[in-house]
């Protein structure tokens, strides 16, 4: 039996997936979407399928707890043999809604996946394009890892496998705890500020996920690539697209007629090792900014007041915090620390989610032999928050996913966030 | 406090004893670092690092990829502006 450490951020998955179960909202899955010009490689994407499997145990792995400090680490018999890539008959349009809902609900012919990954290949049209889906479990696998999964695919060489992983640290908890503090006296001003997220107070949980997907042109993402480089440089696409998140979220109140003086925001950041090879397992923290909701005016002093409260809970050590909170989270039953965090913090967990992917597959034009039309990823979310607003960039193009449950947000109120993304991002047209 | 000199070295320094970038092969002062992996959430930890360890503050219109894509060009940057600030 193989023995490998969970990051804090495996811990906070585990929770909310039990959460999720008892709430009757099924499992974490996230679904990414490659769309090809032309016909991948059939035996490249074989053979670098199989090397994932054989290199890296963490695809047959559970979360368990192990005695010595009962604490939560993944325990894994060996590799997992691969799933067989199923290449599905040529169509005439590209896998429709429902393939995709079914997807991202974790299921293939109505019936649950068994392998937390899973690769469809959907040939389409009289041109030979191609959609790849790839189907993955969030508890494995974050944004992050996503990238770099999709990265050594695109390299063609998977034959790496994830670095030795360092010894598991030993803690006092007493030292644990005064690390924790900052973050939980944040959790608390929370409570105590009314932060609302998309879900209302008493509503649906187990309301079924939805989804939808706004592929912007090449001129609206032109556009969106124009605003944000006056208002973030080249490079900062995730406080941008925060930025215009929280502002989405905060008109959604005002429609209707909610008085939430700030947006709790969970933005991530890196939380382990940055190795190309470290696929699995979670890799993004999340960092709890609380945005004015009267300092959300305009796009620009959204993004300047955002970047001001990010260095702020830099400076507050908020990163080692959040660690420290998972730290202590993990000696406690799964099923006990995110009904603890949602009764702290009056339901809500947190406003919003929102991805922070920056750019897939920077520098590649193809994958697996054939051109890359677009690259997006459609996660699904839990009731609260109810809505999760996701970007995703290839190589300029930017998609929009807005993923809900449905009795969180209506129909309406998806589009009215819609268009205010659309209206920050492009200026409306 | 003394200034802390700003060279290539101090800028891969800062890169790998703060974990912003891992890479197998050390970073050399010409090495694309956005082949490492420098993406908007490694940016954004990097922009405070500067101005803990240099005392600089970036503005984020100020990071343009030229600035940014090799520590040498990088280190270069803040020299500049640390000229400028004096």
């Amino acid at each position: 039996m193989l023995t490998l450490p969970a990051t804090t951020v495996d811990y906070f998955l585990a929770g909310l997936e039990s959460f999720m179960r008892r709430s009757g909202q099924d499992t974490h899955w996230g679904v990414t979407v490659l769309k090809l010009e032309g016909k991948p490689d059939a035996d490249l994407l074989a053979r670098v399928w199989e090397q994932i499997h054989a290199h890296h145990p963490m695809l047959g792995a559970r979360l368990k707890r192990v005695w010595r400090g009962w604490r939560l680490a993944w325990e894994s018999q060996g590799t997992v043999p691969a799933p067989a890539i199923t290449w599905h008959p040529t169509q005439s349009v590209p896998p429709d809604k429902n393939i995709l809902r079914e997807r991202f609900q974790g299921q293939v012919g109505s019936k649950p996946l068994r392998s937390p990954l899973l690769m469809e290949v959907f040939p389409f049209g009289d041109h030979d394009q191609h959609v790849i889906l790839l189907t993955w479990r969030h508890a494995l696998l974050d944004g992050t890892g996503i990238n770099l999964l999709l990265e050594k695919m695109a390299s063609g060489d998977a034959s790496a496998g994830p670095p030795e992983p360092a010894p598991p640290k030993r803690h006092r908890m007493r030292d644990v705890f005064q690390r924790a503090r900052p973050l939980m006296k944040r959790l608390h001003a929370m409570t105590s500020a009314g932060c609302l997220s998309a879900w209302a107070k008493g509503g649906a949980k187990g309301g079924a996920p939805d989804f939808h997907v706004i592929e912007f042109s090449q001129e609206q993402s032109e556009r969106a690539a124009v605003r944000l480089r006056t208002a973030c440089g080249d490079f900062l696409q995730m406080p941008f697209y925060a930025a215009v998140a929280a502002r989405a979220l905060r008109l959604l109140h005002e429609r209707r007629g909610w008085h939430s003086p700030q947006i709790h925001l969970q933005l991530p950041f890196q939380s382990r090792g940055r190795s190309r090879d470290l696929l699995f397992g979670n890799h993004t923290g999340t960092l709890p900014l609380f945005l004015d909701a009267g300092a959300l005016g305009t796009l620009e002093e959204a993004v300047s007041h955002l970047l001001e409260r990010y260095r702020e809970a830099m400076r507050e050590e908020m990163p080692k915090a959040s660690e420290a909170l998972m730290t202590l989270a993990a000696h406690l039953p799964v099923g006990w620390f995110i009904p603890a965090v949602r009764l702290s913090n009056c339901g809500q967990i947190c406003s919003l989610f929102h991805s922070h992917t920056g750019s897939f597959l920077p520098g590649r034009g193809e994958f697996a032999g054939a051109p890359v039309q677009n690259v997006y990823n459609i996660p699904n979310v839990c009731s609260p928050p109810g809505l999760g607003i996701f970007f995703s960039d290839f190589a300029g193009r930017i998609t929009l996913t807005l993923s809900w449950r449905r009795g969180s947000v209506s129909p309406e109120e998806v589009e009215t966030v819609n268009q205010k993304i659309q209206e920050d991002l492009t200026g409306g047209r | 406090m003394p200034e802390v000199p700003i060279t290539p070295e101090a800028v891969i320094e800062l890169l790998t004893s703060e974990h912003i970038l891992e890479p197998q092969e050390p970073i050399l002062p010409e090495t694309d670092l956005f082949t490492l992996g420098l993406d908007s959430m490694a940016m954004m930890q990097l922009l405070l690092q500067i101005e803990q360890r240099f005392q600089l503050t970036v503005n984020p219109s100020e990071m343009t990829r030229e600035r940014f894509a090799t520590a040498g060009s990088l280190a270069t940057f803040l020299r500049e502006k640390r000229r400028l600030a004096a």
